[in-house]
């Protein structure tokens, strides 16, 4: 079907073939293939634009690490996704791809000409040339920037996906499903070890998958692997494919995420697209293996110029040769196994190309055998090709010198520059790294956690070698584990060993200056770049990547990290370790934002608690307001009514006849014990020893600074029990403070805490009518002004309900506050409705509650407090025990900074005529004009339009403010400043004259 | 007993009636007396459970205990429980009405378990229960059997716990 497909090669599946386009062209690729190697298949390496220069692009490498083939796929209406890695994204029906950074189209692009031009966009290019005018930056030159930056194209719709999450504890955790993971995880399980082993690929079995010639225990690459899979089932290993390990964390948490839908043709109804598994193993191997290195000369970014690694995967896993006529060049054996690999399945090798002066000896003979052209001691000094590689130029390399420089024709060039171990996954444990010389790479030195690395990741090359090595590491993970096991070495034939030098950049005989060498093709980073970063005054590395921008791609550096070290560390003149390695960090691959929101999106997005009677508020047409987790009902609002009309609508008809209000929100704490009333005593500021049974008080909570955490009504049912009601947003943070106290400072208390604030359903009534509302539906408990007077707390029955009522008030008018267990709250909410339609009750919501308590010069804490409030501030001495011995707080009350002068203290505030309404959190001033910048004196708190005083009202913390009542301040407003006298907070019926019924 | 059921043939989640359910704590000293008075001895280590007749007591800390009883029974635990308090200082809580209960049994219950809870689930063997968090709300978390699990979550924290398992099982239904 296509011209480039090898027959009998590969591990595609060739019955079935997949269709898909590529910027509207239609292709056809196998089941198994990548985007690549579908494309490449075809003949096409065009897929993409670079960055900065808008250099035409090809897939440089065949996996994850892939910094150029990024593509634009989209899988219908919303399922658009930008930068999908070609090389790693499996085929799938009607897959929709397009290639990025272009216009107009992927072969002629207008973006192309900052190539021509680069001469100008050296590294630092921004900050050296943006500089003038200052004022330029913010409007100008960052928006221009930012519009021209960035590859592909954001998605603009909902993600319509769904994402899942899962946690899972395992024995042991085998990163990587190559030979040195398959045989670490196969060890660990015989040893009787449970084991989970993941791969990024959807396939297990890493560079085998390329390599089918090599016989490792008398069996054929690829008869062995599957005989080793087949035995990992058989011990109940947990196998999962197509997942990234994307974070090392604390403890051996590791982070892993799977895609479960991408490569599929038909997604199943409410099947997740992707899960996040939260893994805690007690031990990790990781069998990360590798990444070739690209070699570092000018030219090595046409399409066509690839690793040669990525060649001999195209060849033996895909079936896809990349070209007809190949130029190898490289520093390591590896690439020769590759060179022979295309060799034999009709690649004409134009020349291997070796920079080191011997070859080895076998591999020598090798290619003579195959009539290959070896040319050692050379280098590579250029390629030429537009938009596909045509040739390269090669050159000999004689005691520093470079000669006899030559073309030599070519559709592909492939490279290789050694390999770099593996070490993201490693790095994110802080495990320390230690330069090799010999290798000229970082190896694992000290692991923080309960890790093991085996394989090509920490250094090691050929089969026979990664294999044991990855046993090895499963033994000794199962011995770790408490299993009994032994080391065996695992024999390999035609193995594949290789050794390799590093190199800094590639020695031309062309002018350094005008080198297009790239170090980061991603970035479109050049060697040019990172030396002038040195001669610029960058000395680390860290400097070196932030200037350059060398590594900071969405690959990490994955392919560019060693070779811009290398090339750094020559230009600073000192050895690799010393200039460093920049830090990676999680993710390892990217990993999109669905993944690690998981469920919590939507509706799902957090917890929305909701009380037993908000039901009926939903179905009355409440509008409501978040108070912490809960959703609170916030007014009622009539047909026509806005939320101004309501709230004076509601406090107007609780002021003159009832309102009904659902309170379960609040918190609520059972304290009993024998030592309960000294408990008490303890935590809140108030006096509790002389409090009856069968009496409630108002309570001030503090913190050990003294300043107002909290405050509530408590209850005395019985001599050792006290019910502790808290502000809704404090009642988890109450409880823990109280069990705090209790626990590590008075162990010695015969007291207990539970929480009931969801026992109850909580239930206020107020208003001159409450009684009557209240009464007929009363069992065993005299009502009376005089059995039942204020501040009262009893349990009876309340519409047939067992209750525990309370005459309280948070409105200043006649109240109650019945509760009742959850279940019969909605219920009780409706026999007090029906009870109460002979007086009009009125059900009102938060917005008038805090209206009415205001009124009465009543606190909210956290409104009108903000931490740094003491009780004398909020004019709250009265709750404060004279004459108790200590409670929490009470030492910082005499601190010299909370009894001096000019503390903000909390003030009634009213502007002249009453219809401006203050804005919560205007600031306050002496004087209007004086000198900007103006002294501020303090901020309104709270500030709302009274119907009981007809007028607009506030409160405020004002400097010194107790004793400035009668001053007249101003409040700078949006719509000029406006003058307010300071009075006292008890605005409305200061005598509490309606209580008295 | 059961209010509402959905089936799905690898896990069901069932909204179960309430019992009547006490938050108990007490000290050392009157543990026993305590355990007397339910008609067991108290269990003693995190996470193990004693059950006499259709009581159920778990043990969540040194000195709380969580006990289950049918609804019929609540008026005599109470009772009983006022008679020894003044040889015996506790605090018996009545919290029937402050979570409410989801059982999940079948195939996939272990599997649905872990899409919310962080523990190692397999360390919770069956008849035994803990204070855990599911989706980030605190819940009892019951191992009734080795695929049947019980959830005891604080009412208005229950839709959203189960949300999650809903979705969790439409998940396990589509097969990835």
């Amino acid at each position: 079907m296509s011209t480039y497909r090898v027959s009998g090669k590969g591990r595609v599946n060739r019955g079935e073939t997949v269709r898909f386009t590529f910027d509207g062209t239609s292709y056809e690729g196998y089941r198994g293939d990548t985007i690549a190697s579908a494309l490449l298949a075809h003949g096409v390496h065009l897929m993409g634009r670079s960055f900065k220069y808008h250099r035409p692009r090809g897939p440089v490498a065949a996996g994850t690490e892939e910094p150029n083939a990024l593509v634009g796929t989209s899988r219908g209406k919303g399922r658009f996704e930008p930068n999908t890695r070609a090389t790693a994204q499996e085929l799938r029906r009607g897959l929709t791809v397009e290639s990025q950074n272009k216009w107009p189209n992927l072969k002629f692009d207008v973006g192309g000409i900052n190539d021509r031009m680069y001469m100008l966009f050296s590294a630092g290019f921004y900050y050296k040339t943006f500089m003038w005018p200052r004022s330029f930056w913010d409007r100008v030159y960052e928006p221009i920037i930012r519009a021209a930056a960035g590859l592909g194209r954001p998605p603009e719709d909902l993600d319509p996906d769904r994402y899942a999450s899962r946690y899972l504890h395992t024995d042991l955790l085998v990163v990587g499903a190559g030979p040195a993971g398959i045989a670490a995880a196969l060890a660990a399980a015989r040893a009787g070890a449970e084991v989970t082993l993941m791969d990024e690929h959807a396939e297990m079995g890493g560079s085998l998958l390329s390599d089918p010639d090599v016989t490792i225990e008398g069996a054929p690459a690829w008869e062995w692997l599957a005989t080793q899979l087949a035995e990992l089932d058989r011990l109940g290993v947990r196998r999962m494919t197509r997942t990234t390990a994307i974070g090392y964390y604390h403890q051996n948490m590791v982070g892993l995420c799977e895609k479960l839908t991408d490569h599929l043709d038909d997604v199943p109804a409410d099947a997740p697209r992707e899960r996040m598994w939260r893994v805690r193993a007690n031990r990790v191997v990781l069998a990360q293996g590798a990444l070739e290195k690209p070699l570092v000369f000018d030219g090595n970014d046409r399409p066509g110029v690839m690793l040669a690694g990525a060649a001999q995967t195209y060849l033996n896993r895909y079936g896809v040769k990349v070209g007809d006529r190949a130029v190898i060049v490289t520093s390591h054996d590896s690439a020769y196994y590759a060179a022979f690999d295309l060799a034999d399945a009709g690649t004409r090798i134009a020349a291997i190309v070796d920079t080191r002066d011997t070859p080895r000896d076998d591999l020598a003979q090798e290619a003579k055998r195959r009539g290959i052209d070896l040319l050692a001691g050379h280098t590579v000094t250029g390629t030429s090709g537009r938009l596909r590689v045509k040739s390269v130029r090669v050159a000999r390399v004689s005691g520093g010198k470079v000669t006899d420089g030559r073309a030599v024709a070519c559709d592909c060039l492939l490279m290789c520059g050694g390999w770099t171990p593996s070490l993201h996954l490693f790095s994110h444990t802080k495990g320390t790294l230690k330069f090799d010389d010999a290798l000229q790479a970082f190896l694992p030195d000290y692991s923080a956690e309960d890790c093991h690395i085996a394989g090509a990741g920490r250094g090691l090359w050929g089969y026979e070698a990664t294999l044991s090595d990855g046993n090895a590491a499963g033994v000794a993970a199962a011995v770790a584990l408490g299993h009994e096991a032994q080391e065996s070495r695992i024999e390999v034939q035609g193995d594949r060993p290789g050794t390799g030098v590093t190199h800094k950049e590639l020695p031309t005989d062309g002018q350094p200056g005008r080198a297009r060498a790239f170090v980061d093709f991603q970035n479109d980073v050049t060697a040019k770049d990172i030396r002038l970063a040195v001669r610029e005054g960058m000395r680390s590395i860290e400097h070196v990547k932030r200037y350059t921008t060398n590594g900071m791609a969405t690959d990490q550096g994955k392919m560019s990290n060693i070779n811009g070290l290398m090339i750094a560390s020559d230009a600073v003149g000192k050895a690799p370790p010393q200039v460093g390695l920049t830090t990676f960090r999680p993710p390892y691959t990217p990993t999109t934002f669905g993944t690690f929101a998981g469920y919590h999106r939507g509706g799902h997005f957090e917890v929305t608690r909701k009380t037993p009677i908000d039901a009926w508020a939903e179905s009355h047409g409440a509008a409501f307001e978040p108070v912490s987790l809960w959703r609170r009902a916030w007014y009622f609002p009539k047909a026509g009514e806005d939320m101004d009309a309501a709230v004076a609508r509601e406090c107007a008809a609780t002021r003159n006849s009832v309102g009904i209000f659902d309170a379960s929100t609040l918190g609520k704490i059972e304290v009993q014990g024998p030592d309960a009333v000294e408990f008490m005593n303890r935590m809140y500021t108030n006096p509790w020893t002389k409090l009856g049974i069968g009496r409630a008080r108002y309570g001030l909570l503090l913190g050990e600074d003294g300043f107002i955490r909290d405050d509530g009504v408590i209850g005395r049912l019985a001599q050792d029990l006290f019910h502790v009601t808290t502000t809704t947003g404090g009642a988890a943070r109450v409880l823990t403070m109280m069990e705090d106290y209790l626990q590590t400072e008075w162990p010695d208390l015969d007291v207990w805490l539970t929480s009931t604030t969801e026992q109850w359903a909580t239930i206020a009534l107020n208003g001159p009518n409450a009684r009557r509302v209240l009464e007929p539906l009363v069992e065993g408990q005299d009502m009376s002004a005089e059995a039942f007077p204020h501040m009262s707390v009893a349990e009876c029955r309340v519409a047939g309900f067992p209750a525990r009522l309370f005459r309280i008030s948070f409105t200043g008018e006649l109240g109650f506050e019945i509760n009742v267990p959850a279940r019969h709250g909605l219920a009780l909410w409706e026999a007090l409705m029906k009870s109460g339609a002979q007086y009009d009750i009125c059900p009102y919501g938060t917005e008038t509650m805090h209206v009415l308590r205001a009124e009465k010069g009543f606190i909210i804490v956290g409104q009108d407090t903000d931490g740094t409030v003491t009780p004398g501030d909020a004019n709250l001495s009265w709750a404060v025990g004279k004459k108790k011995p200590d409670f929490v707080g009470m030492r910082s009350l005499a601190r010299p900074d909370l009894v001096a002068p000019g503390r903000k203290q909390l003030v009634g505030l009213m502007t002249g005529d009453g219809k401006v309404k203050l804005e919560e959190g205007a600031q306050i001033v002496a004087d209007p004009n004086q000198p900007k910048p103006m002294k501020m004196l303090g901020h309104v708190t709270s500030s709302y339009y009274s119907a009981a005083l007809g007028r607009h009202f506030a409160m405020a913390l004002i400097e010194g403010g107790h004793e400035m009542e009668g001053r007249e301040v101003y409040v700078p407003m949006p719509d000029g400043n406006h003058a307010a006298k300071i009075t006292t907070t008890a605005f409305y019926d200061p005598e509490g004259e309606r209580l008295k019924v | 007993m059961t209010n509402q059921k959905h089936d799905f043939p690898w896990v069901t989640i069932e909204d179960l009636a309430p019992d009547a359910r006490f938050s108990l704590r007490v000290g050392e000293a009157g543990r026993d007396r305590a355990g007397l008075t339910l008609g067991l001895s108290l269990p003693t280590g995190v996470s193990n459970v004693v059950r006499h007749g259709e009581r159920a007591v778990v043990c969540l800390g040194p000195d709380e205990w969580l006990v289950t009883a049918p609804e019929g029974e609540r008026d005599a635990i109470v009772e009983a429980f006022a008679t020894i308090y003044d040889q015996t200082p506790h605090s018996l809580v009545e919290i029937s009405d402050r979570e409410l209960t989801y059982r999940i049994t079948g195939p996939a219950a272990f599997t649905l378990m872990t899409i919310g809870c962080p523990r190692d689930l397999s360390r919770l063997t069956p008849g035994r229960a803990v204070r855990t968090v599911f989706d980030g709300a605190t819940v009892i978390l019951w191992r009734d059997a080795e695929d049947a699990f019980r959830l005891d979550v604080w009412r208005s924290f229950a839709p959203h716990v189960r949300d999650l398992l809903d979705t969790g099982r439409a998940e396990l239904a589509a097969g990835l």
